[in-house]
């Protein structure tokens, strides 16, 4: 794969700085923590992840918790007073991803979306299942691809995980 | 509402449940909504796992797509909650005049542009705007038979100020429409669970705890089926059962179902969890 040339008026856009201030809005209440569904199992433990990453007590090159979070969203509707732990996460996780902290199977389905266009591959029963139901294949043109890989090399995904 | 629409059905759909996507056409066609394939379309850059290793990845491909429709004078229809969420957030986030900008500067290698706002609508909305007396009307085969637990899903209702879909607490678009086919509801969350899908492949054990806490309320309940309008809780609950099981619909297979689709048509027999009727 080609190497990533990172557009940086696109990489200026999401910096710690866009962090900072959501996690400034915290006040620790622990509403998140109460509607979280990892929590509940052992997984992300939203508001000490919050805390620790305001007092810069958190290694991304090795933090597990930050992968443990189902996106579910339910943090962030609840918090009341205006920080949102996914926007934080979302943030978190592509600064870990760029110190080589991502969970393998997360690299696959990049080089799947690279090589394919799609993050789930086809297969000879994808091809009969849509032959049988009477759907054409599924096709993603040379051009199609082509302009995916040209997005990924110029933003965030190239530098993180396809380099 | 726009009068013309793209179908994005997404990776997921096409490439392991085609029967979904099957099953969504026979719908649209039945409500005669003009819309045709999304032309050129990738994945959206999922928002559970692949858009937290680029944001600015996820914003540029989905303003590939929407600047698609944009042109063509179309909205855009989701089949998927994730591509649902890709595209209406990317929509809302580009309303930022520094990430439009950087964006299509992105888009200009390729000599697209993306200047305004797009449609795009779950097919749970493009169902729903029918109305009550539309679909009773279309509803050739009530469905009295299923039980149903409810499962919108997360990405179906949050963040709620964005989607604008349902209410936070309680949602009523499934119960409204489950009971206009005439089936009964017998779980409804208060507020919408997550199935687990998300840990999937990274946190197996946890992913099981999440999604078997779900499942114990449907039993407990008495469903006999459960619905949901996303292809990712699906999976949880056609794939990860184990034993007997509780069967799953898509909202575009129970859709087709109470239209008068035969079951073979849509392809029910791919499911794992066999819905006997």
């Amino acid at each position: 794969m080609q190497k990533a040339k990172v557009d940086p008026a696109l990489d200026a856009a999401l910096t710690l700085q866009d962090i900072r201030a959501e996690l400034s809005r915290c006040i620790q209440c622990g509403q998140c923590t109460f509607v979280c569904p990892s929590g509940r199992y052992g997984g992300i433990r939203v508001r000490e992840v919050m805390e620790r990453a305001l007092g810069s007590d958190l290694d991304l090159s090795t933090d597990q918790d930050i992968w443990k979070c189902t996106m579910c969203h339910s943090c962030s509707e609840r918090c009341q007073s205006g920080a949102d732990p996914v926007a934080v996460f979302t943030i978190l996780r592509m600064l870990a991803s760029l110190k080589g902290n991502r969970p393998q199977h997360l690299i696959e389905e990049a080089k799947l979306l690279w090589t394919t266009g799609m993050s789930f591959p086809r297969t000879g029963m994808t091809k009969k299942m849509r032959k049988e139901l009477g759907l054409p294949e599924v096709e993603i043109s040379a051009e199609t691809l082509s302009e995916l890989q040209r997005i990924i090399d110029r933003t965030q995904m190239g530098r993180a995980c396809l380099e | 509402m726009s009068d013309r629409y793209y179908l994005f059905s997404g990776c997921l759909i096409p490439a392991r449940l085609p029967y979904i996507e099957r099953a969504a056409k026979f719908v649209l066609d039945r409500l005669q909504i003009d819309y045709a394939d999304l032309p050129a379309a990738t994945c959206c850059i999922e928002p559970i796992g692949l858009r937290s290793l680029g944001p600015d990845t996820w914003l540029a491909v989905t303003a590939r797509m929407l600047s698609m429709a944009e042109r063509d004078g179309r909205g855009v229809i989701s089949l998927c909650s994730g591509c649902h969420l890709s595209l209406k957030e990317a929509d809302h986030a580009l309303q930022d005049r520094g990430k439009r900008s950087a964006t299509n500067g992105v888009l200009a290698t390729m000599g697209r542009n993306l200047s305004g706002s797009v449609e795009t609508r779950h097919f749970l909305e493009i169902v729903r705007a029918q109305g009550q007396k539309r679909i009773e009307e279309l509803t050739k085969a009530p469905q009295g038979r299923l039980r149903l637990a409810l499962h919108p899903g997360c990405h179906m209702i949050r963040p709620s100020t964005v989607l604008g879909i349902d209410e936070r607490f309680s949602p009523r678009a499934l119960v409204e429409l489950a009971r206009w086919i005439g089936a009964e509801v017998v779980s409804n969350p208060d507020w919408p669970a997550c199935c687990g899908g998300g840990l999937s492949g990274t946190d197996d054990a946890l992913s099981m705890a999440i999604l078997n806490e779900n499942l114990d309320r449907f039993k407990e309940a008495g469903a006999n089926c459960i619905l949901t309008p996303c292809p990712f809780c699906f999976v949880q609950y056609d794939l990860k059962q184990k034993g007997e099981g509780i069967p799953v619909l898509h909202l575009a297979e129970l859709m087709a179902l109470a239209f008068g689709a035969h079951p073979d048509e849509i392809g029910l027999r791919y499911h794992r969890m066999k819905l006997h009727i």
